[in-house]
């Protein structure tokens, strides 16, 4: 049988430039602000959060039940220059997923939240 | 017919994240940095391009392929075109995509932008190719004819040769849009009208603020301002006024 298109298999230009890791820092203050929502440590969330964004945030925290959720998964992560979207998943025994996504950006060293918004039941941060 | 899918009705895996064009320019000067126009001798900046050139041929791809299906009644000839089109367009993906792993990056690694999307909702055919195949893909010889430039200083044969090898391409999507323009407005002066007039629309989108303009007006050409490749439009089978016309409509635009 020949060979009709497997990714793996295809000849060609190899990558030249290294992959391009997302920081350390900015993973971490995901980390941080995921575990807050889920604990429903709003303090937490809003000490990550800008006055401009706090609305926003909030709302998705407030979205939250404290402790029904115990786990997190980052389905989705995009750039733009150096600020991270991040979409992601919390998942609970009893509960429906809720998916939300984020933006991340630094300003001194300290990662803290541009936007937020729930996804939750749409497709995107574009339409429902 | 449904009018005016929103580009998230797109099929993309989860992870990807869509923004409006508007909102990415934003976010670029939020971190000071100046609207669309990054240095393209970065390495970063090439990758970034790149992606967005694939997510530009994806919907591409999916732009020629609705338009087959909006239009059963067009002749069979253009149906055969846009079908064609399709195909080129899935190619242009895969190469692109090839590109973005080549730089060391992944799909879905950067924002897709609306932008094209939203330049391919028109009702009429004439006006979908008008817009599609002369404004869009007349844009893709600009931006294509200056990333081969790019390559060439780089010293990078593979983008060079792979975005020539595009750009090819390109240059029949354009012949095949100004060839049904003028066939399906036969004897229609007013049909022809609006359809040039759509595509005006595309092509003031893409001059937006001076970020396109005649290679004669760039006064330092470091590759941060697209600008009019007129050999490939020539190519293209577009006219030395056509040609004309979007000169002075992106002088106009950069003076505003």
């Amino acid at each position: 049988m020949p060979d009709l298109g497997e990714r793996g298999h295809v000849m060609g230009p190899q990558p030249i430039a290294a992959i391009v890791q997302p920081p350390a820092e900015m993973l971490a203050a995901a980390e941080q602000l995921l575990n807050a929502l889920m604990r429903g440590d709003h303090a937490s969330v809003e000490a990550m959060t800008p006055a401009h964004v706090r609305d926003e945030m909030m709302a998705v925290a407030k979205a939250i039940p404290p402790n029904k959720y115990d786990k997190f998964e980052l389905i989705g992560r995009a750039r733009v220059a150096k600020h991270y979207f991040l979409k992601a998943q919390l998942t609970g025994r009893n509960a429906e997923p809720f998916k939300f996504q984020f933006r991340l950006g630094a300003t001194d060293g300290k990662w803290t939240v541009r936007e937020a918004l729930n996804l939750t039941g749409r497709r995107s941060a574009w339409s429902r | 017919m449904e009018k005016c899918i929103p580009v998230d009705r797109l099929a993309r895996p989860d992870n990807w994240v869509v923004l409006r064009s508007r909102q990415v320019r934003e976010i670029r000067e939020e971190q000071g940095l100046e609207g669309g126009r990054p240095m393209p001798f970065d390495e970063e900046t090439l990758r970034s391009r790149l992606h967005g050139i694939y997510t530009g041929e994806l919907q591409a791809m999916e732009a020629a392929g609705r338009t087959l299906f909006d239009f059963p009644d067009a002749p069979w000839e253009f149906q055969l075109d846009m079908a064609r089109q399709v195909w080129d367009e899935a190619r242009h993906s895969e190469i692109f995509q090839r590109l973005v792993e080549y730089m060391g990056g992944h799909p879905g690694d950067y924002v897709e932008t609306e932008i094209l999307w939203r330049c391919t909702q028109a009702m009429d055919p004439a006006a979908r190719v008008a817009g599609i195949n002369r404004g869009l893909e007349g844009l893709a010889c600009d931006v294509f004819d200056q990333l081969i430039r790019i390559a060439q200083r780089n010293g990078d044969e593979v983008i060079e040769r792979s975005v020539d090898y595009v750009l090819a391409d390109e240059i029949t999507h354009v012949r095949m849009g100004s060839k049904w323009m003028r066939k399906l407005t036969e004897g229609d002066p007013e049909r022809l009208a609006k359809a040039q007039a759509f595509q005006d629309m595309v092509d003031e989108v893409f001059n937006f603020r001076g970020g396109r303009l005649a290679q004669e007006d760039i006064e330092n050409d470091d590759g941060q301002v697209v600008s009019i490749a007129k050999e490939a439009r020539m190519l293209a089978g577009f006219t030395e006024e056509e040609i004309q016309r979007l000169i002075n409509s992106a002088r106009k635009s950069a003076a505003y």
